[in-house]
């Protein structure tokens, strides 16, 4: 046993400084294409957007606009003769456009706990959810843990399109949480639908069952930007925006 | 004697064979695939199935079900050899609805049956367990999305009128035996599915696992869609392992379409494909070992994976590798450095995943959790056809870079296998780090033989079926397309280790103490994703 | 003639009447009847017992004088009053609870022979309590144990039923032979008469070798009837088919009797004079009880787990006498005091709560048809009362203060830590062991309850047969509900209750324990007794001991250690003390709880089942599942026989069913009961075969060589 203690004090410290600090390591992230991009050939602008399989770009004119919630990251649309930027950034979440719920700040910001339901996702998305829990990331340590009941949860965490097996389920648990409670969608499949839904098994996203408050696009949403859905969600999500960070901004 | 000599001689063996049992009743061909195809009278469907699985040591990779526009077509795709495939071919008029079952024999087939009966509406005369398998009781009575009058834009049948009631099959009879629920919502966070666990208290007698919580109609979905958007679908219905599936989908274009992939896209699938199966092993171990509760071991191995999904992130763009592989190729190419430089994470993250091997193999409590617990026979394994490093963890070794090699792993990369007896969790364990190690190793390889050259080819729309393969991280999986004129996909069947391992899942989730439970899951390493689809 | 001997003759006639009564009415009747002559005549007794208990003063009538046998008589001292109270505390709840219960056997066995035998029991058993010779008392034991074996098979129609009665009857008997033949020894060393009085005038004289035949004979002889190890096989088989009102005196008053002559004998007759006599005792009693609870624990079948719990009282019983006993022959009258009145204690409380347990699992066998909690389940909803009064038997017996329970175990306990104060290091060890054993019971014993109500009174009805229970009719929950009353008394009123039990138990120890165990706390003065020191009493009262006086009954509290000069620490505890601060303790917990709730919108949730829309009663847990843990931990005692049978359909992997059977059989079927049996009839094959030549010429032989034999005997000894 002694050795294994040992090995994990020689590991060292490797928790991410974020959110006091921005972090830019490689591969945190793939990024999402960048919106309001100004194209050479305004002309092609269509042909631009047709690349595209999820519909998340969309001519505007001479510009290009790009939908988060729809990316699925193909990365079709960053190579090739109309390529679009991509930004490196990780700190996607918004608050719902429906969502009419205050922020969980005060005593119960400090404390959150979660309920996690896999309401059909590719495991990608649950696989993200489940780094957090890692060194680098350590969500505990800003005080969001994963509770075994949701008669303690103030959160639902919900990946997946909700396929119409898991909508009772989700029901369900959500039913079973006390209040004051809050739903994150996280990923395009959660927000959309994704590749899978409105479909004849899935929904077009959780917003079409539960009240959603906080959205977290991607595909699948890196650790960071579920962190920083959380940290949005209690009210501190801002505290990151002091340090600059390359290509920030994604906006609806 | 030449090769295509001994395939013939092969070939006129089992034809000979075959023709001498059943006469009349079978009657055979040789398409211009090079799969021997045996059209057998549907009495003796059976008999020729168990023949093969059995006494010709043939594997089942799928049963493909079609509605075509005159008749009904079920395809058996055995595979092994040689000659590698066999297809036993039945048809019958579309207004027949039922054809005997080769569950009786050919057991693998059980779960096969059962969703054609559930998705289709064919039933098989003498399967014992039909219904309530991928469609819940959500569905109305007689759903049959698969059919080709079904509409798949409709949106999810609305909760059915009453409270749909579902009445699990109980096995075990004794004096206060009842069981004991677990999911589909998991206290942690886990993949949606149920089991039941059937018990007196303490030990558990029997488990009946509840799948399909997740079923997106994925082979609905591809259809009528172009290939280069259905691949987006292969590859993502599981993202843990979205390179081998979209590299299996597209084989099986590539196939249709007659194509050869460019040498250096073939050598990129498969670092990228070795890639994904030494991450999706990393994680795999990191969840064994989280599931046997040891805190410093489970964060030392959630360190490696973490790494692994930065260095892909920082090396592709993709931490899942999604994106990168396609109909004709690779979506595009990487410059050597990039390459280099995920060899190089790869090789650290080896030499830290060996140190931490060793230390496991010298942590008793660790190992006290895994030995002896959730044991498959070898001979359950053969008869389930399971795959993987599950089937190989019990002396099976079922890998298809070896047994059916495709791309670069045909001649460029020479795999070499690892197969342990016990059938336990430990044995599961041990292989996936062997196998881990092995990945690591090809990937330097592959890097190594790269040359320059194009990664991509054009594919032409052309009609026509095929199927490909590929050793997805949990085992074989099986992509039979059928494109029509268009070159939009028609039919889509998608055969995942998953779905074949979970068949065989309640084998070793049999007699255990309920704290095993999570133990057991995790030396399966399943996903619901890639079984349910 | 005193008012009692009055009350007792009327007692006895009430009963006969009540007998006859019961064979003229019809039997549509006899329920009413029986409920009414039953509970008077039982009325009767207790007054008469009480008078005794309350003036401290017996009597004697004798009956005729008898050639060789002396005296006959009956009569009553403080000892046999106590006992005559507990079977009419018994007797009475029993006789009401008839009314209602019988109804289900009308029309399919004759009420009115149940009528006679349930009036006969009641007056054989007073009669054998209050014999005051052996002879007396020999006769109406044995007709009371074939009352007990038709009463127990009077569903003549079950062959269990009545195997299980013959083996009660066979044990018993076997029991009280042995037991006979050592008072008869006693007897023959000179008693002029077989009176109680005559054998013990001859006890001084016995010599050491008869006094360990005679406690041995007598103390295992007894011992079969009350259930301890090795000859308790019988119980938990008879005691479940008795029908409820007999199943309650089987456990509350017949087991009684076997303690009885164990008292009597061993300490009034010829008083135990060896420590080693009472740790046999102790040992007995410990392991007794400890196999008692671990098969009530996982026994599935209600009454039967009561049965078994039954052996674990009896045996905590005989840890108390068997712990005073050893203090006896210790010359330690007061602590020997303590052991008894522990014992008798824990006694009377078993008598209350198994009367009010059994009764409960009666009624719900009554209701629902079986008495298997693994197809209980929710029975809360629809029999509240019954529920509410089981639960206080299932909170005495699993000893929750402030019941009963808790009392009489936690001061077995405590007796068992006094053995400080014994010289030998071995004795000591011995008590550790079994203190360490009682731990472990009253551990289990919690286990075991919990799984008895929240089993089949709480969760899920796990059959059909739960959706349409009716309550209980009145007649069998006013019963329950004095039973229960009885048993939250008992626990309130431990000072009252042991200085009451020391009057019983002060000739049999020649000491008291009134004044160490309940000291007049609130009537001490500052200043104190001389065994207190003045500076504990201050501070005793500085904490507020006096706030008590006025709401605590009695002379305050239990005072297990009085502390010293060297150790000034006071054991005490008061149960109506730990009453009132538990009632002020949920009372503003439940008015917090209001408070900070009352804006609240409260929305009510399903039970949390995974997400699984529909928990059915088959995924919760069973009476089986829920003690299986114990069932997997001692399973080197239960020796399961497991068989399994597997079904697959016919190739392959389909399994279509495993059936598992799994038997625990009692392990003293095991130890004693089957050797025994196998003895006997090996014996009888072996001795008996080569003279069973079919002649009657060898037979006659045989007749006259055993009177010949016989007659030499008598003639050397006399």
């Amino acid at each position: 046993m002694s050795k294994w203690i040992l090995r994990g004090l020689a590991t060292g410290v490797k928790t991410t400084r974020y959110p006091r600090r921005h972090d830019g390591t490689p591969g945190i992230s793939p990024g999402l294409p960048e919106t309001g991009t100004e194209l050479v050939f305004p002309e092609a602008a269509g042909a631009a957007a047709a690349v595209c399989p999820a519909g998340a770009l969309e001519a505007e004119g001479g510009r290009l606009g790009a939908d988060p919630r729809r990316c699925i990251h193909c990365m079709r649309c960053a190579w090739g003769s109309h390529a679009v930027p991509w930004n490196g950034g990780y700190e996607w979440a918004r608050w719902a456009a429906e969502s009419s719920s205050a922020k969980l700040a005060g005593a119960f910001g400090r404390s959150v706990h979660l309920r996690i339901v896999d309401a059909g996702g590719c495991d990608a998305c649950l696989s993200e959810v489940t780094q957090l829990n890692n060194p680098y990331y350590n969500m505990h340590r800003l005080g969001f843990f994963v509770t075994p009941s949701p008669r303690h949860a103030d959160v639902l965490l919900v990946v997946g399109p909700v396929t119409t097996h898991m909508r009772r389920p989700l029901l369900e648990a959500y039913g079973a949480m006390p209040g004051p409670r809050r739903v994150i969608a996280v990923g395009s499949c959660a927000l959309t639908g994704g590749l899978f839904g409105p479909s004849f098994t899935a929904s077009g996203g959780v917003a079409e069952v539960l009240p959603v408050d906080v959205e977290v696009p991607g595909c699948p949403p890196p650790p960071l930007a579920i962190l920083h859905a959380l940290l949005l969600l209690t009210g501190r999500g801002g505290e990151a925006e002091q340090v600059p960070e390359p290509g920030k901004g994604a906006a609806r | 004697m030449t090769e295509p000599a001994s395939h013939a001689m092969h070939d006129q063996a089992l034809q000979r064979e075959a023709a001498g049992r059943w006469g009349a009743a079978v009657r055979i061909s040789h398409p211009a695939d090079g799969a021997l195809e045996i059209s057998p009278n549907p009495e003796v469907l059976s008999e020729v199935c168990g023949w093969l699985f059995h006494e010709r040591g043939y594997a089942l990779a799928t049963v493909v079900a079609q509605e075509r526009a005159q008749a009904w077509r079920l395809l058996y795709l055995f595979w092994g050899g040689p000659p590698a495939w066999v297809r036993v071919r039945i048809e019958m008029p579309l207004d027949r609805t039922s054809l005997p079952t080769i569950a009786d024999r050919v057991h693998a087939a059980d779960w096969h049956e059962r969703e054609i009966e559930d998705l289709f509406g064919l039933s098989f005369v003498g399967h014992p367990r039909l219904g309530d398998f991928v469609l819940h009781e959500e569905w109305a009575e007689g759903t049959n999305p698969m059919r080709r009058s079904f509409d798949a834009s409709r949106p999810p049948a609305a909760g059915s009128a009453g409270e749909p009631r579902w009445r699990p099959g109980r096995v075990v009879h004794a004096a206060g035996a009842f069981m004991m629920p677990v999911g589909p919502v998991f206290s942690g966070a886990a993949q949606a599915s149920h089991f039941l666990l059937e018990t007196i208290g303490e030990e558990v007698l029997r488990t009946i696992p509840r799948l399909f919580y997740k079923y997106r109609g994925v082979e609905k979905l591809a259809e009528g869609r172009t290939v280069d958007r259905a691949v987006l679908i292969a590859e993502r219905f599981t993202g843990t392992s979205a390179v081998a599936h979209a590299w299996a989908f597209c084989r099986a274009v590539e196939t249709i379409a007659g194509v050869t992939v460019p040498r250096r896209a073939e050598l990129l699938r498969a670092a990228f494909a070795e890639f994904e199966r030494f991450r999706h092993h990393l994680a795999a171990i990191a969840g064994i070992v989280h599931s046997t509760g040891m805190t410093v071991a489970s964060s030392q191995a959630d360190l490696l994976v973490e790494e692994a999904l930065r260095s892909a992130g920082a090396a592709v763009g993709h931490r899942y590798l999604f994106g990168q592989v396609v109909p004709g190729g690779m979506y595009r190419d990487w410059r050597k450095d990039q390459l280099d430089e995920l060899c190089r994470t790869v090789e650290s993250l080896a030499r830290r995943l060996d140190t931490l091997s060793r230390m496991f193999r010298f942590s008793s409590s660790f190992l006290d959790r895994l030995e002896q617990v959730g044991i498959v026979g070898r001979g359950q394994a053969e008869d389930f056809g399971l795959v993987g490093p599950v089937a190989r963890g019990s002396g099976v070794e079922a890998d298809l870079r070896t047994m059916l090699p495709y791309g670069s792993y045909r001649e460029l990369l020479r795999v070499e296998g690892h197969v342990e007896q016990e059938g336990d969790g430990y044995a599961r364990l041990r292989v996936l780090i062997a196998e881990a190690q092995e990945s690591a190793r090809l990937i330097r390889k592959a890097v190594a033989r790269l040359e320059p050259g194009p990664v991509r080819v054009e594919i032409p729309a052309v009609p026509g079926e095929a199927i490909g393969w590929c050793e997805a991280p949990r085992g074989a999986t099986f992509h039979w397309v059928r494109l029509d004129g268009d070159g939009r996909v028609a039919r889509y069947r998608l055969t995942t280790p998953s779905f074949t391992n979970w068949h065989g899942f309640h084998l070793a989730a049999e007699r255990f103490a309920f704290q095993d439970f999570p133990i057991i899951m995790a030396t399966f390493g399943l996903s619901t994703a890639e079984g349910d689809r | 003639m005193n008012l009692a001997a009055g009350f007792f003759l009327a007692f006895v006639l009430l009963g006969l009447f009540g007998a006859a009564l019961s064979a003229m009415v019809p039997d549509r009747r006899v329920p009413a009847t029986l409920a009414w002559t039953a509970s008077l005549a039982s009325v009767t007794l207790l007054v008469a017992s009480g008078l005794v208990l309350a003036h401290g003063v017996g009597f004697e009538l004798p009956l005729m004088h008898l050639p060789v046998l002396g005296a006959l008589g009956i009569g009553m001292d403080r000892l046999s009053a106590l006992f005559l109270l507990v079977t009419g505390l018994v007797f009475a709840p029993a006789s009401m609870s008839s009314a209602g219960y019988l109804g289900r056997y009308l029309g399919r066995y004759s009420l009115r022979l149940y009528g006679v035998l349930f009036h006969l029991l009641l007056v054989t058993t007073a009669l054998t309590l209050a014999g005051s010779d052996l002879v007396t008392f020999l006769f109406n034991w044995r007709l009371m144990s074939v009352l007990c074996l038709l009463l127990v098979g009077f569903e003549h129609g079950e062959t269990e039923h009545v195997d299980a009665g013959f083996l009660l009857l066979s044990m018993t008997e076997a029991g009280v032979l042995t037991a006979a033949l050592g008072v008869l020894f006693l007897g023959g060393l000179g008693a002029s008469g077989l009176d109680f009085a005559s054998l013990r005038a001859v006890a001084p004289g016995v010599g050491s070798t008869a006094r360990w035949a005679i406690f041995l004979l007598t103390f295992f002889g007894f011992s079969m009837k009350a259930g301890l190890i090795p000859g308790s096989s019988w119980l938990p088989r008879a005691h479940p088919v008795a029908p409820a009102p007999v199943s309650m005196i089987l456990s509350g008053a017949i087991l009684n009797l076997g303690v009885y002559g164990i008292v009597r004998v061993n300490l009034d007759l010829l008083p135990v004079r060896w420590v080693g006599q009472g740790l046999i005792v102790l040992i007995a009693g410990s392991l007794t009880a400890i196999i008692g609870i671990l098969y009530a624990t996982i026994e599935p079948d209600m009454k039967r787990m009561l049965a078994h719990s039954s052996i674990e009282n009896m045996g905590l019983v005989a840890v108390g006498l068997g712990a005073g006993m050893v203090f006896l022959a210790s010359h330690m009258p007061v602590l020997a005091a303590m052991g008894f009145v522990v014992a008798f204690y824990h006694m009377t409380n078993h008598s209350l709560y198994k009367s009010l347990l059994f009764l409960g699992a009666g009624g719900v066998d009554m209701r629902l048809g079986t008495r298997d909690m693994d197809r209980m389940g929710g029975l809360l909803r629809r029999m509240p009362y019954t529920g509410l009064f089981f639960l206080v038997g299932a909170l005495s017996i699993a000893a929750l203060p402030p019941l009963n329970g808790f009392v009489s175990e936690w001061l077995t306990l405590q007796t068992l830590l006094q053995s400080t104060a014994l010289a030998s290091t071995g004795v000591k060890v011995a008590f550790a062991l079994c203190g360490a054993l009682l731990a472990l019971t009253v551990a289990l014993a919690l286990t075991c309850f919990v799984k008895a109500f929240g089993m089949s009174f709480l969760g899920m009805p796990r059959s059909e047969g739960v959706e349409r229970v009716r309550e209980l009719p009145r007649s069998m929950l006013w019963p329950m509900g004095l039973l229960a009353a009885g048993c939250l008394a008992l626990g309130l009123g431990p000072t009252f209750v042991i200085p009451a039990l020391d009057t019983v138990v002060a000739p049999l120890a020649h000491g008291s324990v009134t004044e160490e165990l309940v000291p007049p706390f609130f009537t001490l003065g500052t200043s104190g007794d001389a065994r207190y020191s003045g500076r504990f009493v201050r501070d005793f009262h500085r904490i507020g001991a006096q706030v008590g006086r006025g709401v605590i009954p009695g002379r305050g509290l239990v005072v297990l250690h009085p502390g010293g000069p060297r150790n000034p620490v006071v054991f005490a505890m008061s149960t109506a003390y730990t009453a009132v601060v538990l009632l002020l303790l949920l009372g503003s917990l439940y008015l917090v709880v209001r408070w900070s709730t009352r804006r609240r919108k409260v929305r009510r949730a399903a039970v949390w089942a995974g997400g699984l829309h529909h928990l059915s009663p088959d995924m919760t847990y069973t009476a089986t599942g829920f003690s299986n843990p114990v069932r997997v931990v001692f399973e080197g005692i239960f020796r399961p026989a497991i068989s399994e049978d597997t079904r697959e359909s016919a190739r392959g992997y389909f399994r279509t069913a495993l059936t598992r059977r799994q038997m625990e059989p009692f392990a003293l079927d095991r130890l004693f009961l089957r050797p025994v049996v196998g003895c006997a009839r090996w014996a009888a094959a072996r001795a008996a075969r080569p003279h069973q030549s079919g002649r009657v010429n060898s037979y006659t032989a045989a007749v006259l060589l055993t009177l010949l034999i016989v007659l030499v005997i008598a003639g050397i000894t006399m």
